[in-house]
């Protein structure tokens, strides 16, 4: 079983002859890097929007939440792109179905992954912002609507601020998945990361390389992300609070 | 521009002739996901002891193991283990192994598996006091009698809910073996979709399947949850 | 000011309070007391709405609590409440805690609620701490701020909800100095605790109350001195005795 390792492979030139295999990994990281913060825009909107909907006096809108919460979360993601990517451009109102297929494949598949991904996440970090808002003191809410405030007023300025403070660390691993699970684009032929690893492998029969590299990638990612986390978790410390220094 | 909704022509025909492959497909689908539940289950409760324990070397190679699978994608491992897995099996069996993409999906879900496994089963083992360790030991069994005989029973029963949430997220993963073209559940529904033209019909299915198994499964273990709650 | 009427509340089958009835003037101070579970933290929570009961009516300032059409946050507004565990705003400094409400709900400047928080921050003895977070005090001293907190918005009254009943006992005392000054300066109060203390120096009327209901309502001195019913001596004494 010898194998010829060949690290230069990177720098070697593409068929085509316009990029080198390095620069497909790094178109690759780009729309890795593009497709995951985006969606991760849709799924924080989203997420504390239904979040929130779960935790109000009002049974229909709790339920529309939940609703949402139980699709998303149980229906595999490979099901739901697939869905979002094949089945919904078909069902769509004619003109708008052929709207959607007739700009660019690379915008297609963009949009389909953006809105699957955005969507799952948020399913779960609604019921992360659900769970944040359960765990504050009830009292705290009693207190807001005492001073006058409205229930709208009592999120925006006393629970919410509260609740997204402890629901950082799992509102973390959320957004380390949203990039792990930003693979799944490569089924529908986004070129992310995973994509261009399998790329690299039908056209240089160095396997070894592309998958170490593109490993890496995903662990660099991983310890950026944390490290950006931790940071704003210190910033918006509390003193006195969730471990946080009496001052 | 005719913006009219005229309908998708829904026609259902191809599942009922497809039933028998489905349920091949399905049965593909429970074999990944049992597998990768007992051996992943094992194995990261091994993890979870070696990252606890006091020996350095154990726990840091433990730590690293779990840290390196739970930040790659799974796609990216499950094509790992099929450029690995194939030239394992062909240097130690020669040619003419069965089912290649099987039997690495299997390994790749294992020991993917393990690690998330072994850090629920880590916080599990955390949860049971301290007190309950001095005692065992004080009644004079040995470290690896405590663990097994006293902590990891009491762990094993506050983390239920959550091993079976990991099962449950694990089954509608299984559905990743399409990036090596395996023919789970979904690979074989995409497949007779895309065979009769009827994909939408097909994808709409396979969704609808998946989320009444996953939807029962889920509202079992919220009552297990209930139930087992202190 | 307040006046409460026949006012009955259930869980399911569960009869939380039954046809409490009573009338707070001006200026008046009430101490409401009753061994636990007896309704009283439900009852002074219905008083500005925080609790919603199904029968009766409560008439605070000539504006009707349970009536759908009350804005209950204008009402709140001008209504004050201490609570049992402060609830100061942790993720806020102290003056921020006593800018919030002012800014958003009475719409003054920041630069005047600060002036106002930081005038009642000095009354309470507190002014040093304004820009401190809440963890860093301790319990009797987040309570003074959120007594503060409370008259920052210019009440017509103020409820009290067992202020001193979380506190260490070294504590207590620095609360209630705050309370009976503003009982002094004749504040409208309805105060749930058992400092019968604080009842016997400031309290007009002493309401106790015993499994949802009104069983005494009496002037504070009749009350002390000869409370009528066996239940409300059997409390005293063992309040008294403790």
């Amino acid at each position: 079983m010898a194998y010829n390792w060949n690290w230069a492979i990177f720098l070697s030139e593409t068929p085509s002859g316009e990029s080198t295999y390095l620069g497909w990994l790094l178109t690759g990281l780009q729309w890795t890097v593009t497709l995951s913060l985006s969606a991760w825009i849709i799924a924080l909107t989203v997420g504390s929007l239904f979040g929130v909907l779960r935790t109000v006096p009002n049974r229909w809108l709790s339920m529309l939440a939940a609703a949402y919460v139980e699709t998303f979360r149980n229906v595999p993601l490979l099901v739901q792109l697939f869905l979002w990517y094949f089945v919904l451009p078909e069902l769509l109102p004619r003109g708008m179905g052929d709207a959607f297929k007739q700009l660019n494949p690379l915008m297609q598949q963009y949009i389909a992954a953006t809105l699957c991904l955005g969507l799952f996440t948020g399913a779960r970090v609604s019921e992360q912002v659900r769970s944040g808002i359960g765990a504050l003191p009830r009292g705290q809410r009693n207190a807001a609507l005492a001073l006058g405030l409205t229930l709208p007023q009592a999120y925006r300025h006393v629970m919410l601020p509260m609740a997204f403070r402890l629901v950082i660390p799992p509102l973390t691993s959320e957004f380390l998945n949203i990039f792990k699970n930003s693979a799944v684009a490569t089924t529908i032929g986004l070129i992310e990361l995973s994509r261009q690893a399998q790329q690299l492998v039908d056209y240089t029969a160095q396997p070894y390389e592309a998958f170490i590299a593109v490993t890496l990638m995903y662990v660099m990612i991983n310890v950026t992300v944390m490290f950006f986390m931790r940071r704003l978790e210190q910033k918006v410390r509390v003193p006195g609070y969730l471990g946080g220094n009496p001052s | 521009m005719n913006d009219a909704y005229d309908g998708y022509g829904f026609d259902w025909s191809s599942i009922p002739g497809a039933l028998p492959l489905l349920a091949k497909g399905l049965s593909i689908t429970f074999e990944v996901t049992v597998t990768a539940i007992v051996v992943g289950i094992i194995w990261g409760t091994l993890l979870a002891v070696a990252r606890l324990s006091k020996s350095k070397l154990l726990s840091t190679a433990a730590a690293g193991y779990v840290n390196l699978f739970r930040s790659v994608p799974l796609v990216m491992v499950i094509l790992w283990f099929y450029l690995i897995v194939p030239q394992l099996l062909k240097s130690v069996f020669g040619e003419g192994i069965a089912d290649i993409r099987l039997a690495s999906a299997l390994c790749a879900f294992a020991l993917f598996e393990a690690a998330y496994y072994s850090e629920i089963i880590r916080a599990g083992i955390q949860s049971v006091s301290r007190g309950q360790a001095s005692a065992a030991l004080a009644l004079g069994l040995t470290p690896g009698q405590t663990m097994r005989l006293v902590i990891l029973p009491q762990a094993f029963r506050n983390m239920l809910p959550l091993l079976l949430t990991q099962a449950i997220i694990l089954f509608q993963d299984t559905s990743l073996v399409y990036v090596i073209g395996l023919s789970d559940f979904f690979g074989t529904a995409y497949k007779v979709g895309d065979r009769d033209g009827r994909l939408v019909e097909l994808l709409l299915f396979a969704g609808a399947v998946y989320f009444v198994f996953c939807f029962s499964a889920s509202q079992i273990v919220r009552h297990l949850q209930r139930r087992f709650v202190k | 000011m307040i006046s409460i009427r026949q006012v009955s509340k259930s869980y399911g089958s569960f009869q939380v309070l039954s046809d409490c009835s009573t009338e707070i003037k001006k200026g008046e101070v009430i101490v409401v007391c009753g061994p636990s579970g007896s309704g009283k933290s439900t009852l002074i929570k219905c008083v500005n709405g925080l609790e919603p009961f199904q029968s009766g009516e409560i008439i605070v300032d000539g504006i009707s609590v349970g009536d759908p059409r009350t804005k209950l946050s204008t009402l709140r507004a001008r209504v004050g409440m201490v609570f049992q565990h402060f609830e100061l705003f942790p993720h806020m400094t102290i003056v921020d805690n006593l800018t919030l409400a002012q800014v958003k709900v009475l719409g003054r400047s920041r630069d005047e609620a600060a002036e106002k928080g930081l005038k009642l921050l000095e009354r309470v003895g507190l002014k040093a701490h304004a820009n401190k977070h809440p963890g860093a005090l301790s319990g009797g001293q987040q309570q003074r701020v959120a007594i503060a907190r409370a008259l920052s918005m210019d009440p017509i009254a103020m409820l009290f909800d067992e202020p001193t009943s979380a506190l260490d006992p070294e504590m207590i005392n620095e609360v209630l100095d705050v309370m009976v000054e503003l009982a002094n300066e004749g504040m409208t109060m309805m105060c749930v605790t058992h400092e019968m203390g604080f009842a016997r120096k400031v309290a007009h009327r002493v309401i106790f109350m015993d499994q949802g209901r009104i069983v005494e309502d009496a002037p504070k001195d009749d009350f002390f001195g000869q409370p009528r019913s066996e239940r409300a001596q059997q409390f005293l004494s063992k309040i008294l005795h403790h």
